[in-house]
């Protein structure tokens, strides 16, 4: 019996959850269309989650690239098809790893960041003092850190793509003595806007994710430095799990779309 | 200033994303002729072999453009629409034509625009310009040279029989009353039926391939098989191989039922060598297949030395020589 | 030591008032009709034990925290009938000194002083300037050469005297200190009080004080609020309520 009421708490807690974060959500788009906008503080985020997190970003697409293509190229040299591998490479980074990769790294690095920097402002009562000081915490906090992460992930996927195929035309070149010019013009022969436009759109609902978990779980954060601990961790937590759903949509989306 | 240098970092940032952003978008772009002007043509397939939207448009090896859209038109008609950069257009005359192919061993499938020799205007946009289907001219090739190696041997074995008559080395009747040789004769018949029926059909089949040109879209099966040999040419020497084939065919008929007559109507035999008429008749269908032969073989001289056969001979020469040398 | 107001709170102008404010989270019910009134230039301390619902009330009379039923009247308005613009005006009248400074770690003093002025500097001359504003705020705390420091470089009565600036520069009417001496040696509590004295001299604004300790009520208070139980059990000055006889009363005075 009490197994049973367990799970049926647990479900309660998560549609509570679920249903909390579209309020939060809601509340976040009714909030970033009214006046005033907190461009300073945009800005500040922008510059905190987008230039803090490029080395992060540019050493993991660098690295991803590598090992794809490493890894890639005994297998397509059985099949001869060594000369296949920028548009492989290049597909599956762009369309796949590259945004998967830098939405999972900066969900670790800016989602958690935001859920305990919100959740600790929480748990000290800077939130408090911000809106009894009559600004609209939401706003200068949620909106702010939210659009930001939005903007700033796409970007972040875009330069993340760049070194990641710039690391697998190192291996090309040192192993296959391909030049730069050939790498990037199969790269580029292979890739379509059916490739680059749902992997650029699905980055800015990867930021939107990461942004809104991050500022949700911070925002409502529990008492005390167990909670902020709990809302910097539940926040990658989720947040991860949600790329994986969004990424699942997308991809169905951009399949429907492109059959179209 | 502190704030400001995080300013430019962030715009700098920002810059470099958007501009990798435009960039790609750029390169992608150009490769679908989305920013270039563009012209439209047309042309019309039974088969486009998975084409497919996007897919590359060459013109002499050059990607000139893009499958703009894919349509049936009715059941065996499917139109293709192709974009084509405008500054290429001026090369491409009215009488190109369109052919379908692909991009390496398992690459993606193309479209092939080859010129075409004769004066024709420049193409216009929203032209339609004719096409050409692939009927796998590979294999129609292989199973031709072998039935002409084929006939080639037989022709031998007929001719050998036949000279026999001819010389009057015994008449017809010796060589009709020699139950081995009568034999030998009937089975080099029937087999040399077969195979000209065989030839023909082949040839038929590739002839019907150089007809769906029109005759003077010959040139173009030459330019598709990368051969200088006038198309012109080719189709003589393939005419007269079915005309030699079909006239093999007739006389080979003729003889098959003089020797049925020969052997089914007791009594027969005799009124059969009496009868000069018939003699005559079947001395002449020898005759005509001994032409008819001679031609063929002269024709398969020249398909020898011809684009198509040729390496498939020189093959054959090689293993020739090879087994004599073992 | 400390001079006490020798008028009659009843003659003075009501600024802030609480009638039967109920207020409970889940199953526990933290105010039960609790009421509460204070005057114009009064230092009201209101005591009560850890988890009595202190801090739960005065976030009620900021709209931090929405009250489950009663009427807060600060300044004759009903801040609970309140739109969102209205009450962010009334707020700015309303100095809020939090319990643990609250002060926004990822700017500078400085910067945290400033950030009240962005949403409220129509209070203000336009050509009032900024900086005349947060350093004249800090030299009332002493903490002027703190002005370009980080909170965390600070102690934490630095910490708190530079909330009590942030918390004066828009010259607020009524000052809400929740705790202002948790966390402090008793030292440093002591500078915290003097400096809240010496402010309530200066700008004459009314205070609510939320403790539990004693020697600040003591020191500070010109009437006291004890809450006990989630409603107001017994009120009076310092003086009368320390010799009253009620245990419950009694608890909080003994040592």
């Amino acid at each position: 019996m009490s197994g049973i009421s367990n799970i049926k708490s647990h479900i309660q807690t998560f549609l509570k959850e679920i249903g909390e974060l579209s309020y939060f959500t809601a509340r976040f788009f009714k909030e970033t269309f009214r006046k005033p906008f907190e461009f300073k503080e945009f800005l500040r985020q922008c510059y905190s989650m987008g230039n803090r997190s490029l080395v992060l970003v540019g050493i993991t697409g660098f690295i991803i690239g590598l090992v794809l293509t490493l890894q890639t190229r005994p297998t397509l040299m059985e099949f001869g098809a060594v000369s296949w591998m920028p548009s492989m490479v290049g597909i599956s980074l762009i369309r796949e790893i590259g945004p998967m990769i830098t939405a999972l790294v900066c969900a670790g690095r800016i989602g958690s960041g935001i859920g305990a920097e919100l959740g600790s402002m929480r748990v000290t009562e800077q939130i408090d003092a911000m809106e009894v000081s009559g600004t609209n915490p939401f706003k200068y906090l949620v909106v702010t850190r939210v659009l930001a992460t939005t903007f700033m992930i796409p970007l972040l996927v875009i330069i993340g793509d760049a070194i990641g195929l710039y690391g697998s035309y190192l291996v090309e070149h040192l192993k296959g003595d391909v030049s730069f010019q050939l790498y990037f013009n199969q790269v580029f022969e292979s890739l379509e806007f059916g490739d680059i436009i749902p992997a650029t759109i699905k980055s800015f609902f990867f930021g939107l994710a990461i942004g809104l978990v991050g500022c949700f779980k911070g925002y409502y954060c529990g008492k005390g430095t167990a909670g902020v601990g709990r809302a910097a961790n539940s926040a990658v937590v989720f947040t991860s799990l949600l790329l994986f759903i969004i990424d699942f949509i997308a991809v169905f989306a951009a399949d429907i779309f492109y059959d179209l | 200033m502190n704030a400001n240098s995080q300013k430019i970092r962030l715009g700098l940032f920002v810059i470099i994303g958007t501009l990798l952003f435009v960039l790609g978008i750029y390169l992608i772009g150009q490769k679908q002729n989305m920013f270039k002007r563009t012209f439209m043509i047309s042309a019309e397939f039974q088969n486009v072999n998975g084409l497919q939207k996007g897919n590359n448009v060459r013109y002499s090896g050059i990607n000139i453009g893009t499958v703009r859209a894919i349509e049936m038109v009715n059941d065996s008609i499917v139109k293709v629409e192709m974009n084509i950069q405008e500054n290429i257009v001026k090369h491409i005359r009215k009488n190109a034509v369109a052919t379908i192919g692909s991009d390496g061993l398992v690459g993606n499938m193309i479209i092939n625009i080859l010129p075409r020799d004769g004066m024709a205007g420049v193409i216009e946009n929203g032209d339609m310009i004719k096409s050409f289907s692939k009927v796998e001219p590979d294999d129609l090739l292989s199973n031709l040279s072998v039935t002409i190696k084929n006939t080639e041997i037989l022709t031998e074995d007929l001719l050998k029989i036949t000279n026999a008559i001819n010389n009057g080395q015994g008449t017809l009747a010796t060589v009709l009353n020699d139950t081995v040789m009568s034999s030998d004769l009937k089975q080099t018949i029937k087999t040399l039926k077969e195979v000209s029926v065989n030839a023909s059909n082949t040839l038929l089949e590739f002839n019907g391939l150089v007809k769906s040109i029109k005759t003077d879209d010959a040139s173009i099966l030459g330019l598709l098989l990368n051969d200088t040999v006038s198309g012109n040419k080719l189709k003589m020497i393939l005419q007269t191989i079915e005309t030699s084939s079909v006239k093999m065919e007739n006389s080979v008929e003729k003889i098959n039922t003089i020797i049925e007559n020969v052997n089914t109507s007791d009594g027969a035999f005799n009124y059969v060598i009496k009868d000069t008429s018939l003699v005559n008749s079947l001395k002449s269908t020898l005759k005509n297949v001994n032409e008819g032969t001679d031609k063929f073989n002269q024709n398969m001289e020249a398909l020898k030395h011809n684009f198509l056969t040729r390496g498939y001979f020189r093959k054959l020469n090689k293993e020739e020589r090879k087994a004599k040398e073992n | 030591m400390i001079e006490k107001s020798n008028i009659l709170p009843q003659e003075k102008e009501i600024v802030l008032e609480i009638k039967n404010l109920n207020k409970s989270f889940a199953d526990n019910h933290v105010l039960k009709n609790f009421n509460m009134k204070l005057y114009k230039g009064e230092n009201l301390v209101i005591m009560g034990k850890s988890g009595s619902g202190k801090s739960v009330m005065i976030k009620c009379l900021v709209g931090l925290i929405q009250a489950d039923s009663g009427i807060i009247s600060v300044m004759h308005k009903d801040i609970t009938t309140l739109n969102q613009t209205a009450l962010d005006i009334l707020r700015s009248d309303i100095g809020f000194l939090f319990q643990g400074s609250a002060l926004y770690d990822s700017m500078t003093v400085r910067e945290n002083l400033e950030f009240p002025l962005r949403r409220h500097s129509s209070r203000f001359e336009k050509n009032m300037d900024t900086n005349t504003l947060v350093m004249e705020a800090l030299e009332n705390v002493g903490l002027a050469h703190a002005v370009d420091l980080m909170p965390a470089e600070l102690s934490g009565g630095m910490q708190r005297r530079v909330a009590l600036a942030r918390t004066l520069i828009l010259q607020p009417k009524i000052i809400l200190y929740d705790e202002p001496t948790s966390g402090l040696d008793p030292i440093t509590a002591k500078e915290i009080i003097i400096l809240m004295q010496d402010i309530q001299k200066k700008y004459n604004t009314s205070s609510l004080i939320i403790t539990h300790d004693v020697d600040c009520a003591r020191a500070i208070s010109d009437r006291m609020v004890l809450l006990i139980d989630g409603t107001n059990y017994a009120e009076g000055t310092y003086d009368t309520l320390s010799a009253s006889t009620d245990p419950k009363v009694k608890a909080f005075f003994k040592h």
